[in-house]
């Protein structure tokens, strides 16, 4: 078991993601060791915003209702953020280590979890200033082992969820109607399920021997996580005979070999769950203009474009900075075919264009709030198919790390790199400097025209500047290339 | 028709391909071998371009190849998994290359008729390439190489993976190609296939060519005898 632990751990430490900028580390580890302060210090002052919120309560009983939101929306959290410790044990599977041994680690490696750290950072200060203090040690026992229970139930329950469900999406969705539907009847107060939940878990508390139970379920939520896992440790393919709709986007082929490149690329985006998941990711991003677009917004110029740069580049800037380490699994093949590169790169901007304009058109129901979202996006949207989506392409030739199409975009930063980080600073932020300048000249309002302006000045010398970033890609691929191949 | 001229190649200060000068002619069938990491994918890759030379320069018809593209339309290649497009299934990879040549779905399809035996059931069932298995990825790169109809054809250990049947047809295949004129450059660990098709062999090791002869009936044994002193002097 301490072997396995030891490989994984070699798996952990030698993969591309940490080999490649000391800087960036530093920069990830001080930003993640400022969120798990963040956990901290709201579990340890949680009495004091408890108290603020449910003025007549006890604290520990209003505590207990939260736990159990905290556990409904940490469940769904988990659904989608957490990775199951996919069954890397493949290799081990034919060599003289028991089987059980074998299925028991990726259930065990699952605990140090970032989301049960997490959790348990914000419950432990809470337990120690709080339940520590004001109840018996028998019942702080009874407590603690009980939140523990429910974090392992969480836990294998998603484990579980994913395993059985991840071929069943209804049943997924079913899941977490259930769930929502829970939160929505408490929230509506007809039905107070948070009530019963905290009456249950500090009934518990004050009779400890009732803790059997919580332990009970979450031994057998491990149990079934081991019983899904052992019915699917067989290597079989089990994904023959799926359909494949080979006409798709044919209509695309007309256009000559730009548009052979975009249907492949389309394609990709579509099988694959990475940018797939990054796709659904942007669409929910579009509902950001229901917090944004608020009245006291309405005359505040910088979130109006900062809000139209988002809406119609969302996907180009997201999917974009990832350009050409997204095909790294196939670039040699790109390189060794008959593909102008300059096609390649109009390929790319048209995408990009072919996005943003979608963007556009799906978000323009927010005019209705205010007929200038209809003509600020459109600024925008000119702006990002001239300027964005050159630059978001001129920087990613500077990208050289591969991109495993098959992983999940959750919680996923392979492939990402300095470029990524500094390349959305100008785009993103170039825009606000044009901003700012009109601004201090008092008539910010122009602001608007002037992105226009550029944006329509990019799409008519758009041949020269994807000349430019050809030129710029002929001179990077070789280490493009170089990079992609490391698996 | 390739002609390379004091090509190295260097990763730090380690030297893996070392060639003052070497000129396969048109219609040649040129055989490489060597052992694992004597530097034959490496040259391959360099005249593909897919790799930067740290010194030298490799033509294929009197151009440059990291200067010009032209080859790219009359050169067909296949060296690795890394030149299949995963997500799609073999039929739309096969019209994706096919467009890039300006091939339409009834020349792709009258060119897999013509090589049935080498298109396997396997392949044409809708399944990702992703889903195949290592033989049958092989086919549909080999084929993808074949389909534009290349004047040079360039394929990093072809029989690898393959079954017997597709083996002997691939030699044929080959063999009638060059009767063609096509000009080829495979490389290879089966050293009984390679005596029996190639024209001419390349012996490469630690990166520097070290026999280049045309075949002939002893060339067999001489090569045996070679690989079985240097697997005696490990």
């Amino acid at each position: 078991m301490i072997e396995l632990l030891i490989h994984q751990w070699k798996e952990k430490i030698r993969s591309p993601f940490w080999q490649k900028s000391v800087i960036l580390n530093i920069v990830l580890g001080i930003l993640g060791l400022y969120l798990l302060l963040n956990f901290v210090m709201i579990g340890y002052f949680a009495d004091v915003i408890l108290k603020k919120v449910f003025v007549n309560a006890d604290v520990v009983e209003s505590f207990a209702r939260i736990l159990f939101y905290y556990f409904a929306f940490d469940l769904i959290i988990r659904f989608f953020v957490q990775q199951v410790p996919t069954l890397s044990i493949q290799p081990y599977l034919t060599l003289p280590i028991k089987k059980a041994k074998l299925l028991h680690y990726p259930l065990i490696k699952s605990i140090p979890d970032f989301i049960n750290i997490v959790a348990l950072l914000l419950i432990l200060p809470f337990f120690v200033k709080v339940v520590c203090v004001t109840k018996t040690p028998l019942f702080c026992l009874a407590w603690i082992m009980t939140v523990f229970s429910l974090v392992a139930i969480n836990n294998y329950l998603n484990f579980s969820l994913k395993k059985y469900f991840s071929k069943r999406p209804f049943l997924i969705l079913l899941v977490l109607v259930i769930v929502g539907l829970l939160i929505y009847l408490d929230i509506s107060k007809t039905l107070s399920v948070s009530y019963y939940f905290s009456t249950s878990f500090l009934d518990i508390a004050e009779t400890p021997i009732l803790v059997i139970l919580p332990i009970m379920i979450a031994a057998t939520s491990y149990y079934l996580g081991y019983y899904l896992l052992k019915k699917n440790s067989y290597i079989e393919d089990k994904q023959t005979n799926q359909r494949v709709n080979a006409g798709s986007f044919s209509f695309l082929t007309r256009y000559g070999e730009i548009g052979n490149l975009m249907r492949t690329e389309i394609k990709m985006i579509l099988r694959n769950k990475r940018p797939k998941s990054l796709l659904f990711i942007s669409l929910i991003f579009f509902a950001y203009g229901f917090l944004f677009y608020q009245d006291k917004n309405l005359n505040n110029y910088l979130i109006l474009i900062f809000i139209g740069f988002f809406l119609t580049s969302i996907f180009a800037v997201q999917y974009g900075q990832f350009s050409f380490s997204w095909e790294s699994s196939f670039f040699d093949c790109y390189l060794a075919n008959k593909i102008s590169p300059f096609s390649y790169m109009k390929s790319k901007f048209m995408l990009f264009a072919l996005t943003s304009t979608i963007g556009f058109l799906v978000t323009l129901p927010y005019a209705l709030i205010s007929y200038k979202i209809a003509y600020i996006n459109a600024a925008m949207l000119i702006y990002n198919i001239g300027i964005s989506s050159v630059m978001i392409l001129a920087f990613s030739t500077y990208n050289t790390t591969r991109i495993d199409l098959g992983r999940s975009q959750f919680m996923n930063y392979q492939g990402t790199g300095v470029t990524q980080f500094l390349s959305v600073i100008p785009v993103a932020g170039f825009p606000a400097i044009i901003y700012l300048v009109f601004k201090h000249f008092g008539v910010p309002q122009y602001s608007i025209y002037a992105l226009a302006l550029l944006g329509s000045l990019g799409i008519v010398f758009n041949t020269f500047l994807l000349k430019m970033v050809t030129r710029q890609f002929l001179k990077r691929k070789y280490k493009m290339a170089l990079g992609f191949r490391q698996i | 028709m390739i002609q390379i001229n004091n090509l190295k190649k260097a990763y730090g200060k380690r030297i893996v391909l070392s060639i003052d000068d070497l000129t396969i002619n048109k219609s040649e069938l040129v055989g490489l071998v060597g052992n694992n990491g004597a530097g034959k994918t490496t040259m391959l890759s360099l005249i593909l371009d897919l790799i930067e030379p740290s010194k030298g320069s490799v033509q294929s018809k009197n151009q440059f190849v990291s200067k010009s593209d032209d080859w790219k339309s009359y050169t067909g290649s296949y060296l690795n998994e890394g030149f299949l497009i995963p997500f799609l299934t073999p039929m739309e990879f096969f019209e994706f290359i096919g467009k890039l040549h300006g091939l339409n779905n009834a020349d792709i399809k009258s060119f897999l008729n013509d090589n049935g035996p080498f298109y396997a059931d396997d392949i044409t069932a809708k399944k990702y390439i992703r889903e195949l298995s290592s033989g049958n990825k092989n086919k549909v790169g080999i084929l993808a190489a074949l389909l534009p109809a290349p004047e040079i054809l360039i394929l990093d250990e072809p029989f690898a993976n393959l079954d017997p049947s597709s083996q002997s047809w691939l030699k044929s295949k080959l063999k009638k190609l060059n009767d063609e004129g096509v000009t080829i450059l495979i490389s290879s660990h089966d050293l009984k296939h390679v005596t029996d098709i190639c024209d001419r062999i390349l012996l490469i090791e630690h990166g520097i060519i070290v026999k280049d002869k045309i075949t002939n009936a002893e060339t067999l044994d001489e090569l045996e005898n070679y690989f079985n002193t240097a697997s005696k002097a490990l």
